[in-house]
């Protein structure tokens, strides 16, 4: 079976001339857990965007699942269908994805656009809800959500299509800590699923908790580094290269103590 | 915790080549365009900031000499001045570090390439009657018709050039500065930044719900599902704008607003910005009498 | 409906930008006494998404899609005087930003689409959605105004380009702005609204009312004006209406014949008849627009403008009056009288 993803020197430039990404090679594999890390600006979402198809590069090529991932494949509506419904991306802003008019319809949307019978539809939906802890708030809209919710809400409108691949943008962001830990739950029970997830992060403990490989963006959108956690945070002159860390100094009476520090 | 179970293993056939439906998404294309708004003013700003010719001008002197070229576009008749405001358009654009031909290709292709579309239906029999020059029957092409036509299309394409370099080489604050240093009232200055900023953030906010609806489109919605869609979004900008203004008036009245809005401004105008008006005056005024000279032949 | 550069006449832009100053004015006034200090962000935020409305793709039919303004929209949220700064504002940047719209064309732009647009759409909302109304009815209200107020809109961008012919050609003939006349540039500015453009509108605003509905019904609360007074204006709006029935009577009016008719019917024609009537040249002879050959039109449009001056004069004076009333009712501590309220 082929990687999900094989990007071979992508690079992607803006109209001006400013380079996002610079000649990225990476390939992510069935069941991998894969975070992508690195400061802001360095090029994480955009990376994903061209993961999903939401973005296209200015050289280089994309796979996806063995069949070539450009925009005139996109128009393909069969290729298309396929594509969309095993990949799921969550949004760094969950505002930006919810547009039903209630939590209820929000998580049916997909697989009811997958043709599925409602009953199926019903089944899913009733099982995220509760997976989500979400069941008791499905027929609120979701402005009306507070920001944890509509996070859980964003994942769970992409779980009940039941893709195989998930890509989150910093999906961290926002929540409080009780829902940060839950989230590390969630990846953990994915991972013993054998789905595939890429997760754009700084958040440097979290992604070294859960995922089985690292991968570094320098704020030159150039790959790094590229490999198992332990591996990669033990390289630490490069990840004070890469501002993922800084010296952190503080003072006990008289003597100052200095250890890397990351947020 | 268990969740739902997996489906689609293995490859996906690629794409069918050549004969398809070629359809780019309306989200896709509404994102696309997004995107090339928000560029396009970046590249503006960086356009403005080079050290050409106009860029240096004092921001108010800039502004009214280019104003005043476009009032002598609309006041010559001739189809040979409006060639030669036709053509100082790129020529100002290249002096101002600008590519001559990509403003050219700019104006023309949307202003012009409109003008032209609008105009040549008044260049038949029917609208302006007169020397009939290409015989084609009712809608025969007349020698006023065409004349109106040909000074119309120069006409717009002058005056629209005009329009685009008040866009290439004027950054945005010196445009509020120079509205500003020409009497606006300050109110209409606040509103006229902050509106800006927040367009701008909109446009990044809004491209995004695009892109989001189109990672989640396994297959086209119905014409009127779509619409639901766009209303709902359009919603959604009413709400959160809304929302937005509550938040900065309180941001506002945390720094210390309470009321008229005072900026700093400080434009000098050196002995180039009166060398450049005055020639600018002049040159137009000249242009204007050739013109009634060249007519009254 | 944003007009580019060159293509109006100066004796056109000219007169146009001039007059929606004063309008902006009042505007300014009204929103800096109804919001206060919170006049700037609410604008600024007004004008980001009534940008931002206009740049949406609406699907409309088939695989057609369509651009709307939202200027009924604005107005039924912020009210017609936030709406016509608002929508001005986005105007303004549309044009010195993004190119779209001329700068010298910014008077018509603003009067077409920040004045007619949106009092047109805001006070037939009010008048069809009445008091209490439901969901429905509001939505209904919404899109029946919407559909008529850029309808408005359009026809007035139509007269904008339409007289350009009769402002300024040469002796040749050629037109040396925009080329086609009344009868071409009307129907057709009108035709492209009714069967497109006005549909985009209303499915816009009515799709955006029902939603808000929903949620922050409050937002589209427009008061509806005291009852009598609300049956007078429907009553002058019928009668506006039936203006064109003029056009079928024969004859001319007792008491107002021209010189030549009195000559006709007596014999002779009195005194200084002839002397006064050349005295003043009116713009408008005989309720015809000059220049154009449908009579029937021009008739029509000679009624809209008078109508339109006549009612800007009774505006105008009660608002200077009532002001001045209230000035004087303030000095002496009498309750005061607030002028015409939006």
């Amino acid at each position: 079976m082929s990687p999900d993803f094989e990007l071979e020197g992508v690079c992607l430039d803006y109209r001006s001339g400013i380079r996002a990404l610079d000649s990225i090679r990476l390939t992510i594999n069935p069941g991998e857990q894969v975070a992508v890390v690195g400061a802001n600006g360095s090029g994480k979402s955009t990376l994903l965007k061209i993961i999903d198809g939401l973005a296209f590069p200015t050289s280089g090529s994309v796979k996806a699942f063995g069949a070539p991932l450009t925009e005139d494949a996109l128009e393909d509506l069969a290729f298309r269908r396929e594509f969309r419904s095993r990949v799921g991306f969550v949004f760094q802003e969950a505002d930006v994805q919810l547009f039903c008019s209630n939590a209820r319809d929000e998580l049916a949307f997909g697989p009811l656009q997958l043709g599925l019978d409602e009953a199926e539809v019903e089944r899913r939906v009733n099982d995220v809800a509760t997976q989500l802890r979400i069941d008791k708030l499905l027929d609120r809209p979701p402005y009306s959500l507070s920001g944890g919710e509509k996070k859980r809400l964003a994942i769970g409108s992409v779980l009940t299509m039941e893709s195989r691949v998930l890509l989150l943008d910093e999906p961290s962001s926002g929540l409080d800590p009780r829902s940060q830990v839950w989230l590390l739950g969630v990846l953990e029970t994915w991972k013993k699923e054998g789905r595939t997830a890429v997760i754009a992060t700084h958040d440097l403990s979290a992604a070294a908790e859960s995922a089985d490989r690292m991968v570094v963006l320098s704020e030159d959108h150039v790959v790094v580094a590229d490999g198992p956690p332990e591996e990669v945070l033990a390289q630490h002159e490069l990840l004070l290269e890469v501002n993922l860390i800084h010296e952190h100094a503080h003072r006990h009476s008289s003597v100052t103590h200095t250890h890397s520090h990351a947020h | 915790m268990s969740f739902p179970a997996l489906n689609c293993q293995g490859d996906i056939a690629p794409a069918a080549p050549g004969r398809r439906r070629r359809r780019r998404s309306l989200a896709r294309r509404t994102a696309d365009s997004l995107n090339r708004a928000i560029s396009e003013v970046f590249e503006n700003e960086e356009l403005a900031g080079r050290p050409g010719l106009l860029q240096r001008l004092d921001a108010r002197v800039k502004l009214a000499s280019i104003l005043l070229l476009a009032v002598t576009a609309s006041l010559v008749h001739s189809v040979w001045t409006l060639l030669l405001l036709v053509c100082a358009g790129p020529a100002l654009a290249a002096a101002s570090q600008a590519s001559a031909a990509s403003f050219a290709r700019k104006v023309w292709s949307s202003a012009g390439l409109l003008a032209l579309l609008l105009a040549l239906p008044s260049a038949t029999a029917y609208i302006t009657p007169g020397k009939v020059l290409v015989p084609l029957g009712a809608v025969s092409l007349t020698e006023p018709g065409l004349m109106g036509a040909a000074t119309l299309v120069l006409r717009v394409v002058a005056a629209s050039g005009f329009c685009l370099l008040v866009i290439w080489t004027m950054r945005w604050t010196e445009l509020l500065h120079a509205l500003s240093a020409l009497r606006l009232p300050g109110v209409i200055v606040a509103t006229l930044a902050m509106a800006h900023k927040q367009i701008l953030t909109l446009l990044r906010t809004v491209e995004q719900t695009h892109l989001a609806r189109e990672s989640r489109l396994v297959s086209p919605g119905t014409t009127r599902e779509e619409r639901a869609w766009v209303t709902e979004r359009m919603a959604f900008v009413v709400r959160k704008s809304l929302k937005t203004a509550d938040d900065v008036y309180d941001a506002m009245l945390a720094r210390g607003y309470s009321g008229p809005v005072r900026t700093l401004v400080r434009l000098r105008t050196t002995p180039r910005d009166w060398t450049w008006l005055t020639l600018c005056a002049v040159g137009c005024a000249a242009l204007v009498l050739v013109d009634r000279l060249l007519l009254a032949r | 409906m944003h007009i580019p550069d060159g293509y109006l006449s100066p004796q056109t832009y000219v007169v146009l930008d001039i007059a929606i100053i004063p309008i902006w004015v009042v505007a300014a006034r009204k929103v800096k006494k109804s919001l206060k200090t919170k006049q700037i962000p609410l604008m600024a935020l007004g004008a980001a998404f009534a940008f931002i409305i206009m740049m949406f793709n609406v699907p409309v039919i088939g695989g057609s899609t369509g651009h709307a303004i939202g200027g009924t929209l604005i107005a039924i949220i912020l009210g017609p005087w936030a709406a016509c700064i608002s929508i001005s504002v986005a105007l303004v940047i549309q044009a010195l930003v993004f190119g779209d719209g001329g700068i010298t064309a910014l008077g018509a732009n603003c009067l077409n689409m920040a004045v007619i647009l949106p009092f047109v759409g805001f006070y037939l909302y009010r008048l069809l959605s009445g008091d209490g109304p439901s969901a429905s009815r509001r939505t209904m209200s919404a899109g029946v105004a919407a559909y008529v107020a850029i309808v408005a809109a359009a026809v007035c961008a139509g007269i904008e380009f339409g007289i350009q012919p009769y402002i300024a050609h040469t002796a040749g003939g050629h037109a040396l702005y925009a080329p086609y006349p009344l009868r071409v540039a009307v129907p057709a500015m009108a035709l492209e609204y009714l069967l497109f453009f006005g549909w985009v509108e209303a499915i816009v605003t009515m799709g955006v009312v029902r939603v808000l509905a929903r949620s922050d019904a409050a937002l589209l609360a427009a008061k509806p004006a005291a009852k009598p007074l609300r049956w007078l204006w429907a009553g002058l709006g019928v009668l506006v209406v039936l203006v064109p029935l003029g056009a079928l009577a024969p004859g001319t009016g007792w008491g107002e014949w021209s010189g030549g008719q009195v000559k006709s019917m007596v014999g002779y024609m009195p005194g200084n008849f002839e002397k006064l009537g050349a005295l003043w040249k009116a713009a408008m002879p005989g309720y015809l627009t000059p220049g154009m050959s449908n009579d029937l039109l021009g008739y029509l449009i000679a009624g809209i403008v008078g109508v339109l001056l006549c009612a800007g004069i009774a505006w105008g004076l009660a608002a200077v009056l009532g002001r001045r009333s209230n000035g004087a009712a303030e000095a002496s501590g009498r309750p005061t009288v607030p002028p015409p309220a939006a």
